[in-house]
């Protein structure tokens, strides 16, 4: 445990049974600044003195180890391999990459370096995978944006959905609403779900009040456009806190990481997760349609 | 309009059932009947029929088919099946028939069919292209509806939008539509339709364009499976001689299915940090490890800027190919598109439409 005070792990971390604070970055469309959100948040709780593990789960065009010019030695598709070779003997941690600049460090779970790997990865293996991760303070999944199988057993064992969009067109409206919808439909709390709006401030025909009108919910945090800044952070392989300490991009996902850490001793906790045997897609929407 | 018919059919009893429900018929004139494709061939000219219903279920015809076609140029030639057959009925159109009917049919459904495929503009069979992006946000379905809005203008033949997007559809709100048939219930049905039948699932956008929509919720993607959505795809390949198809982002089943059964694909990556170049190129290699010869793959990037010769040689030689297209940033247009007006007035003197227009042509003249 890195952090002396760790209220916040005790009342965050319930969900799936998990000891460790599990969050997921979600959004319904790709290119939406999910990938930035998760290394900057990740980095941040990192500074705070948190460990903190990194799943990259976008597995088939996953950004982390590009952003950050990182060689991993082994992927989560070796991973499961020897997962499956040897369940006994299998020990997650070394399959992390570690990731460090200056004094700051934490571990980054790799996604496949092939489509076709990125196609074998079984959902049942990554739970257990995560299960194994208990050392660490807070775990940041980085996913596809998609419905997916995968996705969904995720969320499931998530305390916290850090749901991200840019609000610029209709479609991105559409999308944003037919995606918090959907999470309510399929039965995630809303205090679960925290909207974030990605480029808050940038030039754009539809305004933030009149999405959270027409969600019925308020964004928890707003990140504001800052493209230069995170063009030098991608360009340079280093979260935004070392390529543009000033940013007040910067500067808002450390509030944001706050907000989940030392802010949040105060904060109900939220009601434990219990992960349910099936929880595939199909079932959900079976159920939905009454069958 | 007065049909002056010729019956060509195998099963001597389904050929005298069809001309039994053909001669009272007032549209209809039964010329002759025959049971042998080569007196058909053959004997038929004295007639001066204006139609030919020919029996396509046996594979035999086919060898004959395309000398109907060369004999008789302006009669309408329409195969008879007597289950839909997507094989088959590509193999008629391969031939250059006019179209295909599903036996028994009464004389309003040859009325219809000959009206359909009337429609569809010239009788060869279609086009199929899609437009596959590795991530959501690339301007793949703004590409989709511009290039399909200039090649109805253009071709004057019709041509279909299918929004196989199936959790994150867009195209409904590009043309500000909420259609009442969805690609979900296309592909629930589609075993049970024929071309007639199945042309109302399309929404009319605008004059030779039509939109299959996607559902209005993510879920119900899980209801299409990826070959009932290729059946979907080959019929209405009978309905329209364009389809255009957009699909949801990523590898996934139903990226994969459809994009390999298409002739020609999109891959479309918009320039934001720089790794959407590698994530072209990973595409563009695993399709060329996949695919055939037959099959083209494009890659167009967007928002490239500055949007120049220069820049495309340097993206270029990152893949290791040659790009089709590439487009700049152009936030006004981009905006109109994405707010339901795209029908109404697009800036056509930007860089942005000169190259969707060269494209277009580019696909009608058989280049691309």
């Amino acid at each position: 445990m890195a952090v002396e005070n760790n209220n916040v792990k005790q009342s965050l971390s319930v969900a799936g049974g998990h000891s460790s604070i599990i969050m997921s970055i979600f959004s319904t469309s790709s290119g939406n600044g999910k990938t930035i959100t998760a290394i900057n948040l990740a980095a941040s709780l990192a500074k705070e003195g948190y460990d903190v593990c990194l799943m990259d789960l976008d597995l088939q065009f996953g950004d982390v180890v590009d952003y950050l010019k990182l060689s991993p030695k082994y992927t989560i598709a070796e991973a499961q391999k020897d997962f499956e070779t040897d369940p006994e003997e299998f020990d997650v941690r070394n399959y992390l990459t570690e990731y460090t600049h200056d004094d700051l460090h934490f571990s980054v779970m790799a996604p496949p370096k092939s489509i076709d790997d990125a196609y074998q990865i079984d959902v049942t293996v990554v739970e257990k995978m995560i299960q194994q991760l208990v050392d660490f303070d807070f775990i940041i999944l980085d996913l596809q944006a998609v419905f997916s199988a995968l996705n969904l057993a995720m969320l499931d064992i998530s305390a916290i959905i850090n749901y991200v969009g840019i609000i610029d067109f209709l479609p991105s409206v559409k999308n944003f609403k037919v995606g918090y919808d959907t999470l309510i439909r399929f039965e995630y709390e809303a205090n679960k779900i925290r909207l974030i709006e990605n480029r808050s401030n940038s030039q754009k025909l539809i305004k933030g009040d009149d999405v959270e009108r027409l969600i019925g919910e308020k964004f928890s945090h707003k990140l504001p456009n800052d493209f230069q800044s995170v063009n030098k952070s991608v360009n340079s392989g280093v979260p935004l806190m070392f390529a543009a300490p000033n940013s007040p991009l910067t500067k808002s996902f450390a509030e944001l990481a706050e907000s989940y850490s030392q802010h949040q001793d105060n904060a109900p906790p939220p009601e434990e997760v219990v992960v349910q045997p099936d929880k595939s897609i199909f079932s959900k929407v079976m159920g939905m349609l009454g069958w | 309009m007065q049909y002056r018919a010729i019956l060509v059919e195998k099963d001597k009893s389904v050929l005298n059932d069809l001309a039994n429900t053909l001669k009272q018929a007032k549209d209809f004139e039964v010329l002759s009947t025959y049971n042998n494709f080569n007196a058909a061939l053959g004997q038929s000219s004295i007639y001066n029929p204006n139609l030919f219903l020919i029996d396509i279920d046996n594979v035999e015809v086919f060898k004959i088919l395309p000398n109907f076609v060369e004999v008789f140029p302006n009669a309408v030639i329409l195969g008879t099946l007597s289950v839909w057959n997507a094989d088959l009925a590509y193999k008629a159109q391969k031939a250059g028939i006019t179209g295909c009917i599903i036996k028994p049919f009464t004389p309003q459904e040859i009325i219809d069919t000959i009206k359909l495929y009337g429609k569809r503009g010239k009788s060869k069979p279609s086009r199929i292209i899609t437009f596959f992006s590795p991530k959501g946000r690339s301007g793949r379905t703004t590409l989709a509806a511009l290039l399909a809005l200039d090649l109805a203008k253009k071709s004057n033949e019709s041509v279909a939008l299918i929004d196989a997007d199936l959790q994150f559809g867009d195209l409904p709100i590009f043309f500000d539509l909420e259609p009442k048939h969805t690609v979900v219930d296309a592909a629930h049905d589609i075993k049970l339709l024929t071309p007639t039948a199945f042309a109302p699932y399309f929404h009319e956008v605008t004059k030779n364009l039509y939109l299959l929509s996607s559902p209005d919720r993510p879920e119900y993607a899980e209801l299409v499976e990826a070959p009932n959505l290729v059946e979907v795809v080959r019929m209405a390949g009978h309905i329209f001689r364009y389809l255009l198809i957009d699909l949801p982002s990523g590898f996934n089943p139903i990226s994969l299915a459809v994009s390999d059964f298409a002739s020609t694909n999109f891959t479309v990556a918009m320039i934001n940090t720089g790794l959407e170049v590698a994530h072209m190129k990973r595409t563009l290699d695993l399709f060329k490890a996949r695919r055939g010869h037959m099959h083209i793959d494009y890659p167009v990037f967007t928002r490239v800027n500055p949007c120049n010769d220069e820049q495309k040689q340097k993206l270029e030689s990152q893949i290791m190919q040659p790009i089709t297209a590439i487009f700049p940033n152009e936030y006004n247009l981009v905006s109109i598109a994405n707010s339901g007006r795209i029908l109404y007035g697009l800036p056509q003197d930007t860089l942005m439409m000169k190259t969707i227009s060269k494209l277009a042509d580019d696909i009608i003249a058989g280049k691309l």
